[in-house]
């Protein structure tokens, strides 16, 4: 039997090693967070009408005391402090027991009169001011940041901060969240940051409401927090995110930086501070189209592993050569039309801006006006991009090409999520979303950085190696996204498997994934990469060996993980798989078989 | 010179002298301590600290600090004079007495404390 607390610890000891939980090489500067209590703010703020209801009632009171009354026999009566106070009390919180304890007499009555007023105004008083110093918003906003601080310095476990929580924000918390990872986001929108408390999140995520370029409010929102990993910029402001790439590098050099960037300017400062990852997801769209063109497999397995967990895979789409239309020479239209030309296709521009005169592909006008579009010769062409930054014209653009010509591939920039349903529904065969081509990229690099350079590493495969490894990895896991997880061979990783290989033993990989154990199933992990060194080995087979110090990829699913995780860790199950012993797992048991096995040496 | 210095140092002044103006006397004779004048100690003292609230420094964290005990021990007193004179059958007994004027007693350590405060406060603070 596999002794199942030592899987459990050494799946502890791993998470607590992945490589986002890098301890922070210096000292975290400290969050500025207003050390003053809400409490005393609003107890200075009701320092007059606080100061009002006493007085009133010691002037209520001392009167009571002072006015001569008569018991009910009528003979002369004061009353004493204890009764007047108590009085006082139900009468100015409009209880009303009546004259106790005695009859008051009129002069008693119109001092009571004069008291209720007095008090009755001192209360509404110091109520009107409590309600107005609840509704003010800077005290509202104040009482925010101050939970918002106290929410993520308590933050136990390592976390990321989210500045900026648009289409690409939401994209990417909701992905932390399925991994279960925590995030802590910063917004300048209270309507985002609304939407960030009702987002179906499996655990809460804290949103405030600042501006990100303030050095203080990201430290409040983690970057003061040791347990914060990383810092993802990602404003549809590129100075903001400059901003941030800029106070996350000088105030946490230890954290890791994600910044959304189109201008290649500001990409450009960036890069001087620190070593930020930075997205451009125009530029990274092109780079995935000419990976489309040269390997339609390859590209589907890219789009696969970097999505999100749990994702179905992508059909197989070839991108034709021939003369491309693209209507829109933005920022995205540019960088499409540039990695087309690379690609050696002969590209047509419709744009209404000056044209280059060198450029006599350029045609000048709408492409949503049906001469101008006529003039690009749809007919001919084997694709259209519609990438200008409006919808509605994408939307129709493509409508009038597919008329012209309904062989033609399509492609569309997808700008508001809400149109999404729209672009659907038209039938592309590729849409770029910026949002989500810049979350699919902050994830994988963050999310596992093996992961990232084996992705990287794809384009310069061939289509049929792609072809085959996605064939695989759907044979052994499912046309669901499987786990994909981080092997390092060491004592903390996999402390039995290298007590084994330290006793000059080596083991093929597929002996280690159960592949030769006798009347067992092997187990359903697709290893995806070996590092060995500043080696990496792509999907090693079977009769790979596997040595201490080496570092895996695998892919597969959580039973199968679990398993696996199993095999390294323990003795027990690492002898069963690779030996097909059972060994006693308990230490008694195991002394009186070695004890007996080593009588039996002696016989 | 700032009314509101005046108006502060005037309330904290005036809660140790009317608390001390209580405390004199014999510890248990009744007729040496007059009720009125702890009910305006109790008053003073509430105002007083009702005017430290919200000063940020360490000094005014001790200031209140310091309040929030004499009133505390003058509240005490008030309600065991209460009790003693309505609730218990033998009315203010030297006993009672002594119990009420040793409360008052320790809320004036308090105001002392206070008032010692508010002197380092002013000879630490220079004119320019």
């Amino acid at each position: 039997m596999t002794n199942p607390l030592l899987a459990f610890w050494q799946r502890i000891l791993q998470a607590e090693r992945a490589p986002g939980a890098r301890r922070p090489a210096q000292r975290v500067p400290s969050s500025p967070a207003p050390r003053e209590s809400t409490i005393f703010l609003v107890l200075r703020r009701m320092r007059a009408p606080l100061i009002g209801i006493v007085v009133f009632y010691a002037v209520s009171v001392l009167g009571l005391v002072l006015i001569p009354g008569v018991d009910d026999a009528g003979r002369p009566w004061r009353m004493g402090f204890f009764h007047a106070f108590y009085f006082m009390s139900y009468t100015a919180t409009t209880i009303g027991f009546g004259e106790i304890p005695h009859a008051f007499t009129d002069a008693q009555r119109m001092w009571v009169t004069f008291s209720i007023y007095l008090t009755v105004v001192g209360w509404a008083w110091a109520v009107g001011t409590l309600l107005s110093l609840l509704q003010d918003h800077g005290f509202r906003r104040a009482i925010a940041l101050r939970r918002f601080a106290v929410r993520v310095r308590a933050l136990r476990e390592p976390f990321v901060l989210v500045a900026g929580y648009g289409q690409t924000g939401q994209r990417l918390v909701r992905s932390l969240d399925m991994l279960d990872r925590r995030a802590t986001v910063l917004d300048i929108e209270q309507d985002r940051i609304d939407d960030l408390g009702l987002a179906p999140l499996v655990v809460d995520v804290p949103g405030l409401v600042a501006d990100a370029r303030v050095p203080g409010h990201l430290l409040i929102a983690g970057l003061a927090n040791p347990r914060c990993t990383a810092a993802i910029a990602l404003t549809n402001d590129d100075e903001v995110n400059l901003a941030i790439v800029m106070t996350a590098a000088l105030l946490r050099p230890d954290v890791r930086v994600f910044a959304r960037a189109v201008a290649p300017r500001i990409a450009q400062r960036m890069q001087a501070f620190g070593n930020p990852t930075v997205v451009d997801p125009f530029d990274r769209f092109g780079d995935y189209l000419r990976v489309a063109i040269h390997s339609p497999s390859s590209f589907r397995l890219i789009e696969w592993l970097s999505g999100a967990p749990g994702s179905r895979l992508p059909r197989l789409r070839e991108v034709p050569r021939g003369r491309w239309i693209v209507s829109g020479h933005g920022r995205f239209g540019g960088h499409v039309v540039a990695d087309l030309r690379a690609e050696g296709m002969e590209v047509t521009v419709i744009e209404p801006g000056t044209p280059a005169a060198d450029d006599p592909s350029m045609i000048v006008g709408y492409g949503t006006e049906p001469e101008v579009l006529a003039r690009a010769d749809p007919a001919t062409a084997v694709g259209f991009i519609a990438a200008t930054d409006n919808d509605t014209a994408n939307l129709s653009m493509i409508a009038s090409a597919r008329a012209a010509n309904p062989g033609l591939f399509l492609i569309a920039r997808e700008n508001a999520p809400s149109n999404h349903a729209l672009f659907r529904a038209i039938g592309l065969d590729f849409a770029l979303i910026a949002s989500r081509v810049v979350a699919h990229e902050v994830l994988a690099h963050m999310t596992s950085p093996l992961l990232y350079r084996f992705l990287e590493s794809l384009p310069r495969r061939d289509d049929a190696w792609a072809s085959a490894l996605v064939a695989r990895l759907v044979r052994e896991c499912g046309e669901r996204l499987p786990d994909m997880w981080r092997v390092r061979l060491d004592d903390a990783g996999a402390p039995a498997l290298v007590d084994w290989l330290a006793d000059g033993r080596s083991v093929p990989l597929g002996l280690l994934l159960g592949k030769r154990a006798r009347g067992r199933s092997h187990l359903r992990i697709v290893p995806l990469m070996r590092v060995r060194g500043d080696d990496a080995l792509l999907t090693p087979d079977d009769d790979a060996d596997v040595a201490a110090g080496d570092e895996f990829l695998f892919a597969g699913r959580g039973e199968a993980r679990l398993v696996f995780n199993a095999v390294l860790a323990s003795e027990t199950a690492r002898d069963r798989v690779l030996l097909g012993v059972d060994r006693p797992s308990g230490w008694v048991w195991r002394r009186l078989s070695r004890a007996g096995s080593a009588a039996g040496d002696r016989a | 010179m700032n009314l509101e210095k005046v108006v502060f140092g005037f309330f904290i002044l005036l809660a140790a002298t009317l608390n001390f103006g209580f405390v004199i006397g014999d510890i248990d004779d009744p007729v040496h301590h007059n009720e009125f004048e702890l009910f305006a100690a109790v008053v003073v003292n509430l105002i007083a600290t009702v005017l430290k609230f919200g000063d940020r420094t360490q000094i005014g964290a001790i200031h209140l600090a310091t309040s929030l005990v004499a009133d505390l021990q003058l509240i005490a007193a008030s309600i065991v004079w209460a009790y003693a004179a309505y609730a218990m059958p033998d009315g203010i007994t030297p006993h009672a007495m002594a119990s009420i004027v040793s409360l008052a007693g320790g809320a004036l350590f308090a105001n002392v404390v206070s008032v010692v405060l508010l002197v380092v406060e002013t000879l630490s603070f220079h004119r320019r």
